[in-house]
């Protein structure tokens, strides 16, 4: 159990339109969904009419990409007004965003912009995450995100920054296995390094997905199905933590069947094996 | 040595990102990006300079899959930009999205086509007041899928209504409601490429009315004859009925459509009430003279 008293819910899914009528249909026996925040804000028709028939019969958790929690401008207050509306329609259990920035001076990139690693940079978001989490009166959980470049003026490695934030802002963390994964590839470290130094006992929730190797470099694309490395990454996260498992399927998705099928496969890596 | 301040550091990021090529030269990425494993620090960046048109151009391809297939996204003799793409990225440099949602990202198609002039692509200029309207049936639809939701009125309470009481009855307009009047057939060409999948030729103008709407949470479109506009613009303006139809009287000189409307008004008032289009009536109050 994490430190929040969060419950482990099993194994999720991230809610898409493609599968609306599906699960609305047949109401499958998915453990929980996780949304896009974003894409039930700005809203008052169709996405949110179908967002109430799931929450109905489902454990709900959100997930942002446009907090800009690394930003430099100003906190969006309406934003983070609309975001804890959100939270009370669906009784989402947490919210959670990505250690991240997307924008500056207005203009929004709508990417998930990897921040310095400096100290400077670590008041800025741990000031923000305190802020953040007063509106939203809950814990928020922050994944550590996918990144294709590192800035020239870090002074710490993304693994020790998040465990600091996590510490002096008093945050879950939601750890992407995959983000990881491409990470390592990208920059040139080791997992078992990133793991060494994350404190598990904030991790609430634990993401998986696919992704498309280049070659030169990997984009974390969330195009599955996940490769066997990625979800031993997740066994061995899941041994330290007993999170929530959650797998994010954004692009060329199948059939609800296909997705989910593909997400049950974490059972063979966090259930441990018998001796023979 | 001292690291760059973060609003720098960001600040330089998003321009090189969403600006000109030349704000991302290699001295300049070099200067705050060090090179990986296996490429360089310009590759690198170059990634996420990539990933910004890309995202935003398919947010307006969700929204005007119809306009993109109309304008061609890659037969178009350019390398890998067709009209339709070097449309959206005009659009993304003139409206850059300040928004954390991209909902409303393309709120300005319709207007944007109107006045967009395209580096490679000069006979866009006559194409524009076409594509403004396509854009605008498009955009509505987006607009209609998040409009409030509101119960339609409901047949009964009309079905209750006096005779003498429906002169001065007023219908308030569902949200998702939209009406427009083209110069072009936009919706045959929405329905040509949509459902019968076939592109047609851009077509001469017709001037022509159309509904956009949503019923049981799904979208719909619905020709209009200039006789049905002639009622239900005013209608959906907040004229009673009867003033509504004092409009038609005064500015109608088709005896024809005078004589449709006469015969046919019940029946379209019941199609459009039962697709949605009101979600109350409201009656004068008897007291009012």
């Amino acid at each position: 159990m994490n430190r929040f008293s969060l419950p482990n819910l099993g194994i999720g899914l991230g809610l898409r339109t493609v599968h609306y009528a599906h699960i609305l249909e047949h109401a499958p026996a998915v453990d929980w969904f996780e949304i896009l925040s974003e894409n039930y804000m700005q809203t008052t028709g169709r996405p949110l009419h179908f967002l109430d028939r799931v929450a109905e019969r489902y454990p709900i958790a959100m997930h942002g990409v446009s907090l800009s929690i690394g930003g430099t401008d100003p906190l969006d207050r309406a934003y983070l007004a609309e975001l804890k509306t959100l939270r009370d329609r669906t009784k989402a259990l947490w919210v959670s965003d990505h250690l991240c920035w997307t924008g500056v001076a207005g203009k929004n990139t709508h990417d998930l912009l990897p921040l310095p690693y400096t100290e400077e940079s670590l008041r800025n978001v741990v000031s923000r995450v305190k802020q953040v989490q007063d509106i939203l009166g809950a814990p928020l959980a922050l994944e550590n995100p996918s990144t294709y470049l590192e800035h020239a003026g870090n002074t710490m490695k993304e693994w020790d920054f998040l465990a600091a934030l996590a510490s002096e802002a008093d945050c879950a963390l939601l750890l992407d296995v995959n983000n990881v994964y491409v990470s390592a590839f990208n920059h040139g470290f080791e997992p078992a390094e990133y793991f060494a130094a994350i404190p598990f006992d904030r991790v609430v929730q634990l993401h998986v997905s696919g992704h498309t190797n280049y070659g030169t470099h990997i984009v974390d694309t969330h195009i599955g199905p996940v490769i066997d490395p990625v979800w031993e990454l997740l066994g061995e996260a899941y041994k330290k933590t007993g999170s929530s498992i959650l797998l994010e399927w954004d692009a060329e998705i199948p059939s609800f069947e296909e997705t989910h099928a593909d997400a049950l496969r974490a059972k063979e890596f966090i259930t441990p094996k018998e001796a023979t | 040595m001292k690291p760059p301040l973060l609003r720098d550091v960001q600040v330089w990021m998003v321009g090189a990102i969403t600006g000109a090529p030349a704000d991302a030269d290699e001295a300049a990425v070099a200067r705050f990006v060090t090179p990986g494993p296996r490429l360089t620090a310009a590759e690198r960046f170059d990634i996420y300079r990539s990933g910004y048109h890309a995202r935003l151009l398919e947010c307006l391809l969700d929204d005007y899959p119809v306009l993109a297939t109309m304008l061609g996204r890659d037969d178009t003799g350019r390398d890998e930009e067709g009209q339709f793409a070097a449309l959206c990225r005009a659009y993304v440099d003139r409206h850059p999205s300040a928004s954390p949602n991209l909902n409303g990202f393309g709120r300005h198609m319709p207007s944007f086509c109107r006045e967009a002039k395209l580096d490679g692509f000069p006979g866009f200029a006559a194409l524009g007041r076409f594509a403004s309207e396509l854009a605008a049936l498009e955009w509505a639809l987006v607009e209609v899928l998040h409009a409030e939701t509101a119960p339609p009125l409901d047949i009964a309470a009309l079905q209750a209504m006096a005779p003498e009481a429906w002169a001065g009855a007023r219908f308030i307009r569902s949200d998702a409601l939209r009406l427009f009047r083209f110069e072009y057939p936009v919706n045959a060409v929405f329905i040509a490429i949509r459902i019968e999948e076939i592109v047609p030729d851009v077509p001469a103008p017709s001037p022509n009315a159309v509904a956009v709407y949503r019923k049981d949470m799904q979208l719909w479109r619905m020709d209009l004859t200039p006789a049905m506009l002639g009622v239900l613009e005013p209608l959906v303006q907040g004229k009673s009925l009867g003033e509504a139809l004092e409009t038609v009287e005064a500015e109608c000189t088709d005896p024809d459509v005078l004589a449709q409307t006469g015969a046919n008004l019940m029946v379209w008032f019941r199609e459009w009430v039962d697709a949605g289009f009101f979600t109350r009536v409201v009656l004068p109050d008897p007291a009012t003279p």
